[in-house]
């Protein structure tokens, strides 16, 4: 156990900063807004606590701190000026500025390494605080997915308009998540950096966004479980199919297609379904044998305020009338 | 004067390459993430064949027409289809889609970083060859020339297509209301496999035109484009095919600019700004208008 824990180190290591970097994306993504902000973040936190430990010869905890506090700034600042744009729009101006700060990273000089990045960061940062860093933050973001916060924020996501008429500010949620976004993102970067003790800007192109979204399409969208299925799948996925030869890359090409076509919430969400597939036959055994309805649970109710009929809005059916009709 | 002939040049490939993209994205609302590699693969399959038989111009650009096509069609009917069938609404259709994208893209990049090691590939072996002409200080290839002229043919073509035949009419009728066009009897699934089609020949028209023009490309080239050809269509605006040439040719000029008078390394921020800047000040493009009326 030891000698597998000590040789997977490395491993290990990416699997806590790869959740934190999905989830700086899947927190903005369950509010509906489709902001990758989060791997700019993680960039600018990276190349901050970098040079804090380097210049100002800060120790790793304080150096992570202050660079997320200045990254849920940047996310506060993005967040109040893309507040017109939805969708494609914004997902793609935040794609603009990862690639920015990408650029800034090449051209910054001496200040930023240029291409070579930062070296020497070396801090005495500890396997127990980065787990203790971890835990918290995901314990966090698990508390907001329950209770009044949680519905919530699923009604922010599933229907703004109708979420804004019971009341609900919809314009503070979605800063709320540009913040949040950015502060996870800050401190993924803050802790990669004191781990490998080196930033370049290689590190944080768009293969970072594409490997935080495959994290979150394949294991799921809705929930921080699912990110965590993620993180495993892609830190874990690449050493095993090392094994199985030299078309790992397209074996991993192929899974990620099939999921993001066929599993439209991920692992997580198959595992949801599946769960209260399980759960409804045995209610409904039970049903039958007292032979007399004991209602809807209301947890269900309640989770779900904005339900929409999947049918009502779908993409499919006026092409089945046309084709009806032609 | 030579800076804006090497951005004409460079501003046409953009165009060859966007246009496709706008067409999809324009029409059928799909943002295709897998257009750079379909870009990238039409070109991989040209340079695979020349290993074995040396070719002409023309057959080389029918092999990456005709491979561009047929990807485009196996992505729409394997995943974009699949993506529509199953969404639950427009909002998360167009995520699964930009998504489902970047994914199918991964599949022929994989192939040929596998088998290229990830190093730059032409298509040197082809009877093509590039010529350079000169006329005083100023200098321009063949095959700038040959791009220059196809780029804006098969733009204006599109946009004749579009303004003045039927289907043109329907496919406009999808962009504005795609429910109605439904119902009054538009084959949105047909209409969209050809649309596909027509997008996946530009891509390796694109691809084969800017090998030989750089002379090489990586099987990441279709990456950088990718971007490149968004901050295009955003700046004219989506749907506007005034739009998509004006900005391919603005994007190249600010380029060459920027590459002539700094150190290089700044000119793929010029895309990346131009995201930014013109998503923030005017989100509809320079072209687009308020309410979305496609051409």
């Amino acid at each position: 156990m030891s000698l597998f824990y000590d040789s997977h180190l490395v491993l290990i290591q990416s699997t806590l900063t790869g959740l934190l970097m999905a989830l700086s994306i899947q927190v903005p993504l369950r509010m509906g807004v489709f902001s990758f902000a989060g791997a700019g973040c993680y960039g600018f936190g990276a190349y901050a606590a970098a040079l804090l430990v380097i210049h100002q010869e800060m120790g790793a905890l304080e150096a992570i701190a202050l660079a997320a506090l200045m990254t849920a700034g940047i996310g506060l600042v993005l967040g109040l000026v893309l507040a017109r744009l939805n969708g494609l729009y914004l997902a793609m101006a935040t794609v603009a500025f990862d690639l920015i700060i990408g650029v800034i990273a090449v051209n910054g000089g001496e200040f930023t390494g240029s291409s070579t990045g930062l070296y020497g960061v070396i801090t005495d940062f500890s396997m127990s605080q980065m787990y203790v860093i971890t835990v918290a933050v995901v314990a966090l973001i698990a508390f907001s997915e329950l209770g009044r916060t949680g519905r919530r924020v699923e009604a922010v996501r599933d229907d703004p308009q109708l979420a804004a008429s019971v009341g609900v500010d919809v314009r503070r949620y979605r800063i709320v998540a540009f913040v949040v976004s950015g502060a996870l993102g800050g401190i993924a970067g803050g802790m990669n950096v004191m781990v490998r003790s080196i930033i370049q800007p290689l590190d944080i192109g768009f293969t970072l966004i594409v490997l935080a979204l495959t994290m979150i399409i394949v294991g799921g969208a809705r929930s921080w479980v699912g990110a965590v299925i993620g993180a495993v799948i892609f830190t874990w996925l690449p050493d095993l199919l090392s094994a199985v030869g030299q078309w790992q890359e397209l074996i991993y090409g192929i899974l990620v297609a099939i999921a993001a076509v066929l599993l439209p919430r991920g692992i997580h969400g198959v595992l949801v379904d599946g769960y209260r597939w399980g759960k409804r036959r045995r209610r409904d055994g039970r049903a039958e044998e007292l032979a007399s309805d004991d209602g809807d649970e209301p947890e269900l109710v309640l989770a779900d305020p904005a339900p929409t009929p999947p049918d009502q809005h779908g993409l499919s059916r006026p092409t089945t009338d046309a084709r009806g009709r032609a | 004067m030579q800076e804006i002939l090497t951005a004409v040049s460079l501003g046409s490939v953009y165009l060859l390459f966007a246009l496709g993209m706008s067409l999809t994205w324009g029409t059928i609302d799909i943002l295709n993430f897998s257009h750079g590699s379909i870009f990238m693969f039409s070109t991989f399959t040209a340079y695979l064949l020349l290993e074995s038989v040396s070719l002409p111009l023309v057959a080389v650009l029918l092999i990456g027409v005709v491979v561009g096509a047929v990807m485009s069609l196996v992505i729409q009917k394997l995943a974009f289809e699949q993506i529509l069938k199953r969404a639950r609404d427009k909002r998360s259709a167009e995520m699964q889609i930009l998504i489902g994208g970047i994914g199918v893209a991964t599949i022929p990049l994989a192939i040929a970083q596998h088998h290229t090691k990830s190093n730059p590939f032409g298509l040197q072996e082809s009877t093509f060859d590039v010529t350079v002409w000169r006329h005083g200080d100023l200098f321009i290839t063949n095959v700038a020339v040959y791009t220059i002229i196809l780029a804006l043919v098969l733009w204006a073509a599109t946009t004749l297509w579009l303004r003045l035949t039927r289907q043109g009419l329907a496919m406009r009728a999808i962009g504005v209301d795609a429910e109605t066009a439904s119902l009054m009897g538009i084959d949105r699934q047909r209409l969209a496999l050809l649309t596909m089609a027509a997008s996946g020949a530009f891509a390796g028209l694109a691809g084969v035109m800017f090998t030989y023009y750089l002379g090489a490309i990586t099987p990441e080239s279709g990456d950088t484009l990718l971007v490149k050809a968004f901050a295009i269509i955003i700046l004219g605006g989506v749907g506007s095919m005034w739009g998509v040439a004006f900005g391919a040719f603005a994007l190249a000029l600010a380029e060459v600019y920027v590459q002539g008078h700094t150190s290089g390394s700044w000119t793929d921020a010029v895309s990346f700004g131009l995201i930014f800047l013109v998503l923030l000040v005017r989100p509809a493009g320079l072209f687009g208008r308020k309410e979305v009326r496609r051409t």
